[in-house]
């Protein structure tokens, strides 16, 4: 069966009522939790995975998609109004779209960001359909060691390019390892690092370290902060709506910024900071208005918020295809399949061919159902934004130790969480990236197991891990990522120290 | 940072320590925790010099250069009590109790001068919670004292 046909079933199956109100009640429930400041995506449905764990997979994922597009949407409501992205992919839009918003410019910053992002999900999701799968056949090919080298890479590439410091990201991703060791080994049953603890023994649940590292980590940061933090609702005048000046200067953005967002989504490049970073320097060369860049150019808007779009659809393509996560939303992705017991990789689309291209088809539908929520409604989200703080944080706050807790039923767990909290605060005084940190948690353990499974069919000769054509390439990969930082440092310095 | 080394330091420990189990693999489980521990007290010695050298964090939302303002460990004690309340009422008084003492733990600690009002809403809307969670998505979470009642 072709891609087409599949993709027409998935629509048929996603069409129906049940999946569309899990659906519906998806893109309210992100773009509610998006728009509430200091949530991003990743958090937004770590926090709403404990109200899946009683649904069919299908919906669940249903709603898991529309979750994640609709706290994009939400997102950049935040960031335009409030000035306060909720993830690393927003922070470009709070640039230019709060200067917007001062200007009195807000309807039409929502509105290029709102479209923008349509027309860009709907873009990347058409070339995810299509895409995926032959990724997918092609993986099939892929062994233990190509594995082993692949994540190696994803780690180097997030580890690198996020937050200022290498090192930093580096230790992040340490720490993340550690974590993951904690239980019993895989194969051999040996406890690591439990300490003679029973409820270690099954090792750390993801679920609740995600939801405190963002939700704890934050609170108690902000906490620790609270004195020097201001908080200014720019207020919303007429509808969203975008002149014909508008459209005319934004369609191009729109454009490139899919452009750029979908494949650097697809290489393990660090989530949506390059990608949304990129477009913004794209626009402001290109653009007929360079000086209006940093006081409110819809330009600059409308480029980031499609790349961001594209580039989490694009995300999308190694989670399905490879298993492979390449940001901290995609990873919390993986961890809800695999609370269904679906393994994301290779035979993905074999195994469970109609539940993904079920997923595939709701995100069209989750897109356009989240285009006519936000334009219409945004005064409604706006709303929102006028939650008073503490309420705002105590509600975080119960949320994440109520899944914390309702996952196992275990104070363990809680204890957990409230360490994790803790880890997450000083992550964020201290300057760690966090994503790594998921990122190592995650695929820690996966590594592992490749690596083992490498060396048991080589027979414990290490040759094997760079043996491969594709492994070649990809240490290559490697070392480039590894270094270029550090050139680029040293080219830098060299460049001052001529012209001084 | 002295507290990564360690962190380092104990993983490499306790695999030392721990016994192998009597069968035979190609790749023993205390490879990876050897390679992790290594990697973890390398990189902490590296930031070690890093810091030494000037290269001092900068916090999360600040620029490099910004002035550092002494971290308000009042509002951040309070908010961290308030998560140990509820690690301490969650099975022995039940969620509602549990959840609306953080929840009004945390109200305190932003600064809310409405004391009563904070209380009252934060123990409705986790009241809320509860039922919702509860009776309409199956999720169970313990009732606690008011097992009777509830």
């Amino acid at each position: 069966m072709s891609s087409f046909d599949s993709l027409i079933d998935g629509f048929a199956s996603a069409l129906t009522l049940n999946n569309l109100g899990f659906g519906l009640l998806g893109t309210f429930l992100g773009t509610l939790v998006g728009v509430l400041p200091g949530i991003g995506p990743a958090l937004a449905i770590a926090l709403l995975l404990p109200i899946t764990y009683t649904v069919s997979p299908a919906s669940a994922l249903i709603m898991f998609a529309a979750i994640y597009y609709g706290a994009m949407y939400g997102g950049s409501t935040t960031s335009i109004l409030l000035n306060t992205p909720g993830e690393s992919g927003s922070v470009i839009t709070a640039l230019e779209g709060n200067k917007m918003a001062r200007r009195g410019r807000a309807g039409a910053a929502l509105a290029t960001a709102a479209i923008g992002s349509f027309v860009a999900g709907t873009i990347a999701t058409a070339i995810l359909a299509f895409t995926a799968p032959s990724i997918a056949d092609l993986a099939i090919q892929v062994g233990a060691a190509d594995y082993v080298a692949l994540m190696l890479v994803a780690f180097t590439t997030v580890s690198s390019l996020l937050g200022a410091s290498q090192i930093r990201g580096f230790i992040a991703l340490s720490v993340g390892l550690v974590l993951g060791l904690i239980g019993a080994d895989l194969q051999s049953g040996l406890s690591r690092l439990t300490f003679g603890n029973q409820a270690a023994v099954e090792g750390i649940e993801t679920v609740p370290v995600i939801v405190s590292i963002f939700a704890l980590g934050e609170a108690l940061y902000i906490a620790s902060r609270f004195k020097e933090l201001g908080w200014n609702i720019i207020p919303m005048k007429g509808k969203a709506l975008m002149s014909r000046d508008d459209w005319k200067r934004s369609w191009k953005p729109w454009l490139r910024g899919t452009a750029l967002g979908f494949p650097l989504g697809v290489i393990p490049a660090g989530g949506s900071e390059v990608p949304t970073f990129l477009s913004y320097s794209v626009e402001k060369k290109l653009s007929k208005h360079p000086e209006e860049f940093g006081h409110g150019a819809i330009e600059g808007v409308a480029g980031p918020e499609a790349a961001n779009n594209a580039n989490a659809a694009g995300a999308l393509v190694p989670l399905l295809a490879l298993g492979l996560p390449t940001s901290a939303t995609a990873a919390v992705i993986l961890v809800a399949f695999q609370t269904y017991q679906i393994q994301p990789g290779p035979t993905l689309f074999l195994t469970n061919g109609a539940l993904i291209w079920t997923l595939i088809a709701s995100l069209f539908i989750g897109n356009a159902l989240l285009l006519i929520l936000n334009l219409p409604l945004v005064r409604l989200w706006v709303q929102l934004l006028k939650i008073p703080r503490p309420y705002l944080f105590a509600g975080i706050v119960t949320f994440a130790m109520l899944g914390a807790y309702a996952l196992n039923a275990s104070t363990f767990d809680v204890q957990v969480a409230i360490a994790i909290g803790i880890v997450g605060f000083l992550f964020r005084r201290f300057g760690m990236p966090i994503t790594p940190l998921i990122l190592g948690l995650i695929l820690g353990p996966n590594l592992e197991l490749q690596f083992r499974r490498a060396l048991q069919i080589s027979a414990g000769d290490y040759g094997t891990l760079w043996a491969s054509p594709l492994s070649k390439v990809l240490y290559t990969v490697l070392i480039i990522a590894l270094f270029t930082p550090v050139i680029a440092k040293v080219m830098k310095k060299v460049r001052k120290d001529a012209h001084a | 940072m002295g507290s990564l080394f360690l962190l380092g330091f104990i993983v490499f420990w306790d695999t030392a320590r721990t016994e192998l189990p009597a069968f035979n693999l190609t790749v023993s489980p205390k490879v990876f925790p050897y390679l992790i521990a290594a990697l973890l007290m390398s990189l902490s010695a590296i930031l070690a010099i890093q810091i030494l050298r000037g290269g001092t964090a900068t916090p999360e939302g600040l620029e490099p250069g910004d002035p550092i303002l002494k971290s308000d460990y009042k509002t951040f004690c309070l908010v961290l009590g308030s998560l140990l309340a509820y690690l301490l009422l969650i099975e022995r008084a039940g969620f509602v109790i549990a959840a609306s003492v953080t929840f009004f733990g945390v109200t305190v600690a932003f600064d809310n001068k409405k004391h009563f009002r904070a209380a009252i809403f934060g123990t409705l809307f986790i009241t809320f919670i509860y039922f919702s969670f509860t009776r309409f998505l199956n999720v169970p979470l313990p009732a606690g004292i008011f097992k009777d009642l509830l």
